[in-house]
């Protein structure tokens, strides 16, 4: 009889030790794309060799490589994009991609020594989410909790959003749109001209 | 990606400086077309209030930062950084307890109490390093854990975004202050001037680069500001009342239809 205990206890201890692991290494894909994506990010943003342009163009390709532009483009255009024909769709998202990477161009050295560290991964619906801290240097206490929005079709993840302690940065873009839009009689064409306007 | 970019979007959580570009083009037609999950009624009024902030921030709050972070070495500045995020300690205290929050009440109470005596007037932060980190809570927030809604988005003269129910926690916060209630001294008067001028200083010059980025690169700048208030107080009330804050979010996402209806062209990227 106690021998029978013991084996029970033995199995439901083993049945959640199986348990736990395939949840602590669940999403480790995911987890080690964004330690993977921070390091190389910060090997190219902390390299003082390279000059200020090629930093940007070995920049941009990382980001490009890493991030889904084409759904994130069509997310924060939200319902326009269903009425907008093939031609504004192509130049919107040629637009949008410009102003993208023209939001970063020209700042990349300003990186002063962040570094990220990768705590967890969720699931939520179709995506999974990575919580990781940036630490600031020198102010080691202040932390920085950043969610990453990861798609992951195929094995082939992608980022879809970037979380900065609660605020999406896609739903801030996409709401700007909105309100611009709003205030444009929905006008698409004013929508890409801005952008572009903006990214000159 | 981006990071320090990335970084300025923190600037939103403590944001009281309103700007808008390019105001001329936005003539305000909500009608039009319906804007989700906005709850802003008075953008027209909003929009002029933002203008102004913008201007006083031009003229006043951004030369005085520049000035502040061109003559006060980083590490001082961190200093100060401190000091003022002790100073609030005590608030945060009052409303971790009227949120019902013994636990963490206690550890805003030890936070203040050690930073204040072993680290030195706040201006470093040895509690942290002993484990007791806490989250500052204002009475917004106390608000928003007994369940009043926030109602609709208001830009207030000087003090930028709000909403009523934050705009009543900010009124009382002062009744509820420790510092107010205790001393009324000169002394505790003195910490409260420096913790709020000071404070807005210390904010604007950590965040120069980014308001300036954030400002050039918006195509509606007030609807930018507007939704990172919105997000950032929601998550935190969220967080409170430990829920997901991802719920309503991951709504958002979940309706986004994934389909490749349209890949576009393989566009060329150009650097210059």
């Amino acid at each position: 009889m106690t021998k029978l205990i013991k084996i029970k206890i033995f199995s439901v201890i083993t049945f959640f030790i199986i348990i736990n692991n395939v949840f602590a290494s669940s999403f480790s894909a995911e987890k080690d794309f964004v330690s993977n994506f921070a390091d190389s990010a910060i090997n190219i943003l902390s390299d003082n060799e390279i000059l200020e342009g090629e930093k940007n163009s070995k920049f941009t390709d990382l980001v490009m490589s890493a991030i889904d532009l084409n759904l994130i483009s069509k997310f924060v255009l939200s319902k326009t994009w269903k009425n907008a024909t093939d031609d504004q769709k192509e130049r919107y998202i040629q637009a949008f991609k410009d102003y993208f990477i023209n939001s970063y161009a020209n700042k990349l050295d300003q990186y002063s020594g962040e570094q990220v560290e990768v705590v967890d991964a969720e699931e939520a619906g179709k995506y999974v989410i990575v919580n990781s801290f940036i630490y600031r240097e020198g102010t080691d206490t202040l932390k920085i909790n950043l969610k990453w929005r990861l798609l992951n079709r195929d094995n082939e993840i992608k980022i879809i959003d970037l979380n900065i302690e609660g605020i999406s940065l896609i739903i801030a873009q996409r709401e700007e749109f909105q309100s611009f839009l709003a205030n444009n009689e929905g006008d698409l064409e004013k929508l890409i001209e801005k952008i572009v306007s903006v990214s000159n | 990606m981006k990071i320090r970019v990335l970084l300025s979007i923190l600037l939103c959580l403590f944001i009281f400086i309103g700007c808008s570009s390019n105001k001329s083009e936005l003539t305000t037609n909500l009608d039009q077309v319906q804007i989700e999950r906005v709850n802003d009624p008075f953008e027209p009024v909003n929009r002029a209030i933002f203008s102004f902030n913008n201007v006083f921030d031009r003229a006043v709050l951004r030369p005085i930062s520049i000035f502040y972070r061109s003559i006060v070495p980083e590490f001082i500045r961190n200093r100060i950084t401190y000091s003022l995020s002790n100073l609030s300690m005590p608030i945060t205290a009052v409303n971790n307890l009227l949120q019902g929050e013994l636990r963490k009440a206690g550890v805003s109470t030890s936070r203040f109490l050690i930073n204040s005596t072993i680290g030195l007037l706040g201006f470093f932060d040895p509690a942290s390093s002993l484990g007791l980190e806490s989250e500052n809570e204002d009475f917004g927030q106390t608000l928003s854990v007994w369940g009043v809604p926030s109602g609709p988005y208001v830009v207030l003269p000087f003090l930028g975004p709000s909403n009523p129910r934050d705009f009543t926690g900010l009124l009382s916060t002062s009744l509820l202050d420790p510092m107010y209630q205790v001393g009324g001294g000169s002394t505790t008067d003195n910490l409260r001037y420096y913790r709020m001028g000071t404070g807005a200083v210390d904010f604007r010059s950590q965040n120069l680069e980014i308001f300036d980025d954030l400002q050039n690169n918006s195509i509606d700048y007030y609807a930018a500001v507007r939704s990172f208030y919105s997000q950032s107080r929601e998550s935190q009330a969220a967080n409170n009342m430990e829920e997901s804050s991802f719920e309503d979010e991951n709504d958002i996402f979940d309706d986004f239809d994934l389909d490749d209806s349209y890949v576009g062209p393989d566009i060329e990227i150009l650097y210059d």
